[in-house]
């Protein structure tokens, strides 16, 4: 079946209230679905792989385990970005707005590639970024110019020991001087893939214009969710708005 | 009580107003005291059609003697073709439900773009109907569904089949033939998103323009078919209503709680509107500053005079509403009677609908000054009708991570003085929340400690959420000290939405609706109204604190009408007079 962007987001935002989060939480964590799967992301699949996890805990935000004035590091906790991304990418910004670039890692999460979508949120706000992970025998790397729309997404061999579920992020005002200062961390090995920003504009539009396909059972899976957010129907409650 | 030559003095050489502050705007009350405007999305829309003159033909034309089955209209507009695809039903009128939580309806419809073939009118056919329980595709741009007038169909069809045209004054009693109870759009149920309606469909490209294309099309139908039903019954005898009557119906509108929380979730565009609404008013006042020539005052008392008999044509059984409207009608009228002596000596005063305005601000009831300023913005279209292209706005909330926590606090302390003013330890000041029912999502209004759901309710109780915000900055800046927003969010996850909204809506004019909306006498009536001011609706009857019937498109325009010199002043309707035969 499709459903339109603005439908997705409404179901989500409430799904995700029914997971518990709160209402920032729920919206940031919508957007982030919504945007992965019309940018071709594999946003869907994503989502399935972080509802088996979101949806036996109540949320768990990340921990500030160690901080100076442009470098920080996060522990997860086991969560998922859905959760600590947002305020993962906060906290750079507010960095950078200090002064030079800044450097945070978020070690213990899941489902990074979502992070995608609040950088690319950042980036609006005249910041650019570097992120990077280790996905499986690859090393992720996505980079964003200050004001652009859209990231450069390209998959790498990995030549040092990147920790599993760790992300690491970069941010400041020049791409360009972003890559000079954390040159030595930004070294990869072999160029594998790249996800154009064409390719991901592409996606997007077809999005807009034909609608989103989505796997019944998975918005079957999201009407339970936002189930546990609606109250039961009784005489009383329906009387004096119509009746 | 105010004496017939009671005198307004601006002798004094008054200064332009500015804008009104939020303080004042953004009351509750206030907003559920506006009148439609030049820039309510009906007016913009019927301006286009009219200027542009839309081309509307039925391409499917297919009703029984009943008037049920299929049409399909096919709309030239200025950018685009459309199809407006409606099925006619027979309905029980046991089952005729205005809620949104109905399933079955006299007329259900659907606007979509380009123009329908066979196989694409079956699937509409296959799904329209069921409304919320069916999926359209991205080719549908709105949904949307409509009931008879128990009081007036049958009636006006008698009356054209026996050769007559109905009594005015029995249309007067409701204004419409058929009353709308919803009109989806912005992607819900598979039809094409916002996004893709902006940008691709220029017609339609403003913010509920194509809803309420919708609901004019329905208007357009339901004379056509009342017309064409006379004609089933007596061929011979039959007349088509009256081009003035015609003129003179417009649409029924329910609107309950549904709508409510709409305002609380778009914010920002609630400010545009009345930032747009407000930027229009300011115009017109500082275009009075070298004085008023007669010619526009004359227009100005015409309209008052007009509002009054419109107000006095309105039926509603609502005690509240009927005094309301008895009171607009005595102030209005002491605007008139001033008009009318002091012409002359006004036309020369400079800021002339200054002196006007805070007259009615110190003498007059909330909805007399908020008529009085839609009557000022009617008078220089040229200087307002712009601003109906700044009604759309980018909607997302940010955090301004690297602020001070400082800094957050005195904003809040500027911005929303007005929830720290509440005393949330009283019950009255929590006496309501807001909930989503099983039955199709509705929102509904639950007392506390009383009804269930209170674990589940909505986070529209902005007024609240900000004072546990602010009382959560505050200890941790007095523990912790010249901390940035970021860090407060790390150790405090769950306020990370409301303050992105503080601060995004603290760069905005007129911010949130100054009001407790959880308060145990919260009226959720007026948030209704305010929305369906900038819809363009009139003739408002309360049904309750919770839902109103209003009226749709009443004295606008008709497709005949498209293409030809237009007067833009069919607001506040008055009955026709048709001439004697």
């Amino acid at each position: 079946m499709k459903v339109s962007k603005n439908e997705l987001m409404a179901s989500l935002k409430k799904a995700f209230e029914g997971l518990g989060f709160q209402p920032g939480d729920y919206y940031n964590a919508a957007d982030m679905v919504v945007w992965l799967e019309t940018h071709g992301f594999d946003g869907f699949d994503r989502l399935q792989a972080a509802l088996a996890y979101l949806n036996t805990t109540a949320p768990i935000h990340a921990d500030l385990v160690q901080e100076d004035a442009h470098n920080s590091v996060l522990d997860g906790r086991g969560t998922s970005i859905l959760l600590c991304g947002s305020e993962a990418v906060d906290l750079i910004r507010s960095q950078v707005m200090q002064g030079s670039g800044a450097g945070l890692e978020l070690i213990n999460c899941y489902n990074r590639t979502f992070v995608i979508q609040r950088l690319v949120k950042a980036a609006q706000r005249n910041l650019a970024f570097v992120a990077y992970w280790r996905q499986f025998d690859y090393c992720v790397k996505v980079s964003i110019e200050a004001g652009a729309e859209l990231p450069e997404y390209e998959t790498f061999t990995i030549i040092e020991a990147v920790e599993p579920q760790s992300l690491r992020i970069f941010c400041g005002t020049d791409l360009a001087v972003i890559e000079k200062q954390y040159a030595v961390q930004l070294e990869f090995g072999t160029l594998v893939e790249t996800y154009s920003s064409a390719e991901m504009l592409a996606c997007y539009r077809d999005s807009v214009e034909q609608g989103i396909e989505i796997d019944e059972a998975l918005w079957q899976t999201l009407d339970d969710l936002v189930a546990r957010i609606l109250v039961e129907s009784t005489e009383s409650s329906r009387a004096g708005a119509g009746d | 009580m105010h004496n017939r030559t009671h005198k307004i003095d601006n002798s004094d050489g008054l200064t332009p107003l500015p804008m009104r502050p939020a303080s004042q705007v953004m009351q509750l009350e206030r907003l559920g005291s506006f009148h439609q405007s030049r820039l309510s999305f009906m007016r913009t829309l019927v301006r286009r059609m009219v200027v542009e003159n839309w081309q509307v033909s039925s391409s499917v034309f297919d009703l029984d003697e009943q008037g049920y089955g299929t049409v399909v209209y096919q709309i030239e507009a200025k950018y685009g073709t459309f199809s407006y695809v409606l099925f006619s039903h027979y309905l029980d009128p046991e089952n005729r439900n205005d809620r949104v939580i109905a399933d079955q309806w006299d007329l259900t419809m659907a606007l979509c773009e380009g123009t329908v073939d066979t196989e694409q009118l079956d699937f509409l056919r296959n799904n329209v109907p069921k409304q919320e329980a069916g999926r359209v595709d991205s080719r549908v741009l709105v949904l949307s569904r409509a009931n008879r007038s128990a009081r007036t169909f049958e009636y006006v069809i008698n009356e054209l089949a026996s050769g007559r045209q109905p009594n005015v004054d029995v249309i007067a009693e409701v204004g419409y033939l058929y009353r709308t109870t919803a009109a989806y759009g912005s992607g819900k149920l598979g039809m094409a998103d916002w996004e893709k309606v902006r940008t691709k469909h220029r017609d339609f490209g403003r913010p509920f323009a194509a809803e309420m294309f919708t609901c004019y099309m329905l208007r357009h139908f339901s004379m056509q078919q009342a017309d064409y039903l006379a004609a089933q019954r007596a061929p011979k005898s039959a007349v088509s209503l009256h081009e003035d009557i015609k003129r003179y119906i417009g649409i029924g509108n329910s609107t309950g709680l549904g709508m409510a929380p709409f305002l609380i979730n778009h914010p920002l565009l609630i400010n545009q509107w009345i930032e747009m609404r407000e930027t229009a008013l300011a115009t017109v006042v500082a275009a009075s500053e070298s004085g008023v020539d007669e010619a526009t005052l004359a227009r100005l008392d015409a309209a008052t005079q007009r509002v009054i008999q419109h107000l006095g044509e309105i039926v509603t059984a609502d005690e509240r509403q009927n005094n309301a409207n008895l009171l607009l009608r005595e102030e209005l009228q002491l605007l008139h009677l001033w008009l009318e002596e002091q012409g002359a000596v006004l036309a020369s005063n400079h800021y002339v609908w200054a002196s006007l305005t805070q007259y009615a601000e110190q003498h007059w009831h909330i909805e007399t000054q908020e008529v009085i300023n839609t009557l000022l913005i009617e008078l220089y279209p040229e200087l307002v009708d712009g601003l109906e292209e700044q009604m759309g706005v980018d909607e997302s909330h940010q955090i301004t991570p690297e602020m001070p926590v400082a800094e957050l606090l005195e904003i809040i302390e500027d911005k929303y003085e007005w929830a720290l003013a509440i005393d949330f330890s009283k019950y009255e000041s929590m006496g309501a929340f807001w909930y989503r029912s099983q039955e199709k999502m509705e929102p509904r209004l639950g007392q506390t400690n009383i009804d269930m759901g209170m674990e589940k309710e909505m986070p529209l109780a902005v007024g609240r959420r900000v004072r546990e915000c602010y009382d959560q900055i505050d200890s941790y800046n007095q523990a912790r000290g010249q901390q940035n927003v970021a860090h407060f969010i790390m150790q405090n996850p769950t306020y990370s939405g409301i303050v992105a909204r503080i601060q995004t809506m603290a760069q905005s004019h007129y911010g949130d609706i100054r009001e407790n909306l959880v308060h145990a006498d919260v009226l959720p009536i007026h948030l209704l109204r305010c929305k369906l001011s900038f819809f363009g609706v009139s003739k408002f009857d309360p049904r309750s604190r919770l839902w109103v019937r209003n009226t749709m498109f009443q004295g606008a325009p008709l497709i005949s009408d498209f293409g030809k010199p237009f007067v833009d002043d069919w607001q506040f309707p008055i009955k026709p007079v048709l001439a004697s035969r």
